[in-house]
Parts: C-alpha cells; structure tokens; sequence
C-alpha cells in the first residue's frame, strides 16, 4: 500500500489527509491528484506512454482491462467522492479511457519484448481507440472540464508519432515483398496512417475552436496547441495548403477568441513560426517576416534547435524584404546557420557574383531542401546592387562649394560599371561585356528601386539621385 | 523520435549521408508551456534585435582596394576598344 505520493501533498496537507488511497500504483494517484489541484500537465503525465516510466510499468502489471472498471470505481471515485469533482457521466467515460489506454500500453509493451503480433500498425490502431475514447469525453454534454486539455495535447502528440512509425512499418513491409514496382500504390499508401491521425487531430481542432463555454472554462485555450498539432502533421504529408483552412476557421473565430498575447508562449512561438513559413512558402515575404519576428522574439533563449529554425527563415525573409544580411555576431552562435550563409552574405557583401554563384551551387541541395532556394537567389540583385554602390563610393565627391557639404558624382559612366561587371563576375581579358548588357542591368536595379537615377544613353552616363538615395537604404 | 520515418529504407538509402536533417525539420515541443519575458529571446537584458542585422555595407579597407582594382580594369577596357 502506497501513501499518496509526497509530489501531491505539496499543495495542501489537510486536503490531501482527507483522500483516502486505498490501492496502488501511482499511476492513479496522479490521477486523482490532478483533480483534486485540477492539474492538467499532471493529469497528463498520467497518460504519457512511456514505457521506461516505472508508474506506467506497474499500472500494466497491476490491472487489467476486465477489472480496470471496478478497480477504478472502488478505488478513485467511490473512495474520494466528496473531494473529487467528477459526475458519474464523466467517470463513466475516464473508466473507458482507462481501458483503452492500457490496451495501447500493452501493445507498446508487446512490441518493446518481440511478441508475435505486435507492430507499429497494432500500436498506433490501439492508441487510435484510446484517442476516440477521450475525445468523446470531450463532446458529450457533460465534458470533461477545459483543465484536463494537457490530456488531450498528450494523446494528439503520440497519436502522430505513432502513425509515423506504422507508415514507416507498412512502408518497409511494402518495398520488402513487392519491391518498388508499385511506386503508385506506395506513394498512396506512404502516409495512410498519419492522414488517419490527421482527420482525428481535426476533431480536436473542432473541439477546442467550438466551445462555447464562459471563456475561463472553455477548450478554446486549446486551439493553438492543436492547430500547431496539424501545422506539424500537413507539412509532413506534405499537403501545406490544407493549414489554410485551419487558419481559415481561426479567423472567422477571432472575435471569441483571447488575444495571442494571452496564450502560453509554448503554443504562440509554435503557432507563429509556422504561420510564418506558411507565409514564406506562398512567397509573401513580408507578412511571414511579421509572424517569424514575433516567433523569434518569443522563443524562449534555450531553445536553440527552434531559434536556428526560426532564423533559417528569418534570414532569407529579411534579405528580400529589407536586403539586409544577417550580422557575423548573429550567425556565430549558430553554426549550421553559419555554414549556410556566411558565404553567402560574404559575395553579396562584396559585390562578388561569382562567388555568389558557387555558393548558391555549393548549397543548392540544402536550399531546396529547406525550401529557401528561392529567396537566397534574389540576393544576386543585392550583390550586383552592392557592386555598383560600390562604383559610386569609388567616385567620390564633386568639388565642393563653398560652406556646402561635399556632394557624391552622380553622374557615372556606364563604362565604370562595365568594368565593375568585370570585377564582379572574374571576367578574363577574353570575355566580352557589352555595354547592351550593362545598361539592361541597372535599369533592372532601377525598376527594381535598389538604386535611383536614370542612364543617359546617348551620353553612355548613369545619373544617379542626389541627397543620400542614390542607393536607397544604404546610406548614400 | 517522431522523425524516424524516412529512415526506414537503408537499402534505398546510401549511407555515406547522415540523415541528420530529416531529424532537424521539425520544430520541437518546448520542455515547458509558459516562460517570463525574461528567458525569451528578445528580453529587457539583451535588448531589441538591432545585433541581428548588419548596420552597413560600408567597408573602408576594401572600398580602396576596389578603387584601385577599378581604375585598372577601366583603363584594360578602354585599351581594348
């Protein structure tokens, strides 16, 4: 016979005193004791499938699903009628989520020690019903209360890695006995089990989105969580375009919803960083800079994994939208990030388009990959900008007048940035750069608004803007 | 652990290249919910984020050397025309 477990009797000894723990196995005591401080994180504990978790091994060997219902009647909710406050259509259903939890715990065991008939597909089938059970907890009308959702994000969270690993299983089944002849039929199949678990992680979405309860109560404090759930899932199976029904919904909710602000950090830096690539991905470069900024910023400092992938985005969205680069300072504490970018930054720094080319050939593969191809390349402009900026810095200053501050030559020979085109792109004494060439280039950089003037072609001169914006948001 | 799908195959897969970034896409679950304004990011202790982005594109030394590198490809280009 265990005493309720010192963890408990933290909050309050005298209430603790009065729950009477007539059983073992402390997997049920936190079960009552995160009601009684109506605890969600502890309530999921209880239900996390660890099967290196002690509790976890000894509620497996002590019960049964036979028994599990009069166990739990006779021993949580008869015992500790008064204190907890569970109806007797609640308990009915935590009966049946029991049950079922242990049935997928036992499949999880049976498959940690090689017994015949366990699988992946088997586990993630059984956790599925478990799943089922719990969110009808959620719909009846006598719901379980909007504290237990850290339950529900539980049971979301290992519903995912588990059809993962049954995709993976049918998967490896698959190519050992047809081989990869039936490449349609795989691909089809390639994500079966974690579509499945999609369709149910948008029950939950509903779930939370619809609850209408007074909002201190409600599951809508649960709704980022959950769409963060299915942001993970859809860019998995990668199907991107269904998050934005999601978001969709959300929208048409706002008016009910708390603000941002007032969610966990956990659910908001999550949220924010995928809307951000969302976003990113649509190549609407400045709203993902918005929500990546505030994913960045919330993110907490430990995180690193996180902040480097918030930052892999970041970085690309900042270079489109202000052609700026990432500071050395930045980039050394991240040195994936670094190895990305450095060079990269180093060639648009120094105008040197060659050298921009090989990088972006050196790390086509993880661009593409990461899906950053696309606004790195636009980084050639900045370079080819930054080359000619140069060309003007080069130019220096008129003769100044008298008491007035000197003022930069604005008017620049195209031939200067021919030869500034030869600088940047290695040319040879062979290679030719027509002039043709050169004046396509910066009436490109014109229209573009990275530099302002106007080429003077019958006199082969650049005229450049005068009071610092020749080159807007350079400085000069 | 929830990333080990694409891992399944090492026959298909040549084992010279560690699958490190199958394992990397993914954005992790933070160890807590809730944090201070002070263990994010962006907190009163470090300030705005004016150190992420480079200030300026000036470059004393190099805009020299460029001068000089650009004298003397105008005079190679104007030699050949």
């Amino acid at each position: 016979m265990f005493d309720l477990d010192s963890r408990a009797i933290s909050v309050s000894a005298s209430q603790a005193n009065r729950v009477r723990l007539t059983m073992s196995g402390t997997l049920l005591n936190d079960f009552i004791a995160a009601h009684l401080y109506e605890s969600g994180p502890r309530l999921a504990t209880v239900f996390t499938p660890d099967i290196y978790n002690d509790n976890l091994q000894t509620f497996h060997e002590l019960f049964e699903p036979i028994g599990l219902p009069d166990d739990l009647r006779d021993k949580v909710f008869l015992p500790n009628k008064k204190q907890l406050k569970v109806s007797k259509a609640e308990q009915k259903v935590w009966v049946e989520v029991f049950v079922e939890y242990w049935k997928a715990v036992n499949e999880l065991f049976m498959y940690q020690n090689r017994q015949p008939g366990a699988s992946a597909v088997v586990i993630f089938n059984a956790w599925k019903k478990f799943v089922n059970v719990l969110i009808r907890g959620y719909s009846s009308p006598s719901s379980f209360p909007a504290w237990t959702l850290p339950c529900l994000y539980i049971s979301g969270k290992y519903l995912r890695v588990f059809a993962i690993k049954a995709d993976a299983e049918v998967v490896s089944q698959g190519s050992a006995s047809f081989g990869f002849q039936d490449d349609l039929a795989a691909d089809f199949e390639k994500n079966g089990n974690l579509e499945e678990a999609a369709r149910i992680m948008n029950r939950m979405f509903t779930l939370c989105l619809s609850d209408r309860a007074p909002i201190e109560d409600s599951r809508k404090w649960g709704i980022y969580n959950t769409t963060n759930l299915l942001f993970k899932t859809y860019f998995k199976i990668n199907s991107v375009g269904l998050t934005k029904n999601l978001l969709r919904a959300i929208n048409a909710q706002s008016h009910d919803l708390p603000r941002l602000e007032a969610f966990p950090k956990s659910h908001i830096v999550t949220f924010e960083y995928y809307v951000g690539v969302i976003h990113f991905l649509d190549e609407n470069y400045i709203e993902a800079e918005k929500h990546l900024t505030s994913a960045w910023r919330m993110c907490h400092r430990q995180a690193l994994k996180n902040r480097e992938l918030i930052l892999t985005y970041l970085i690309p969205c900042h270079l489109v939208t202000t052609h700026t680069l990432p500071s050395p300072r930045l980039l050394a504490q991240f040195p994936r990030l670094e190895e990305f970018f450095r060079p990269l930054s180093n060639c648009i720094r120094k105008g040197d388009l060659v050298g921009f080319d090989r990088a972006m050939t050196a790390g086509e593969e993880e661009f593409v990959k990461r899906r950053i191809y696309l606004p790195l390349e636009r980084g050639r402009d900045i370079a080819l900008r930054n080359l000619f900026r140069k060309v003007f810095i080069a130019g220096g200053f008129e003769e100044a007048k008298d008491g007035q501050p000197p003022i930069r030559r604005t008017r620049v020979p195209v031939a200067e940035f021919a030869a500034a085109l030869r600088i940047g792109t290695h040319a040879t004494a062979r290679t030719r750069v027509d002039t043709d060439e050169v004046e396509c280039l910066l009436a490109n950089l014109i229209y573009k608004g990275l530099m302002k003037g106007y080429i003077a072609r019958e006199r082969g001169i650049v005229v450049l803007s005068k009071n610092n914006s020749a080159f807007p948001g350079t400085g000069v | 652990m929830s990333n080990s799908t694409d891992k399944t195959n090492p026959a298909e897969q040549p084992q010279q290249k560690p699958q490190v970034l199958e394992e990397d896409d993914e954005f992790e679950d933070f160890p807590v919910e809730d944090w201070s304004q002070e263990d994010a990011e962006q907190s009163a202790a470090n300030g705005g984020n004016e150190h992420l982005w480079e200030e300026s594109w000036d470059d004393d030394d190099a805009a020299e050397d460029f001068s000089k590198q650009l004298k003397e490809e105008l005079k190679k280009v104007e030699a050949s025309t």
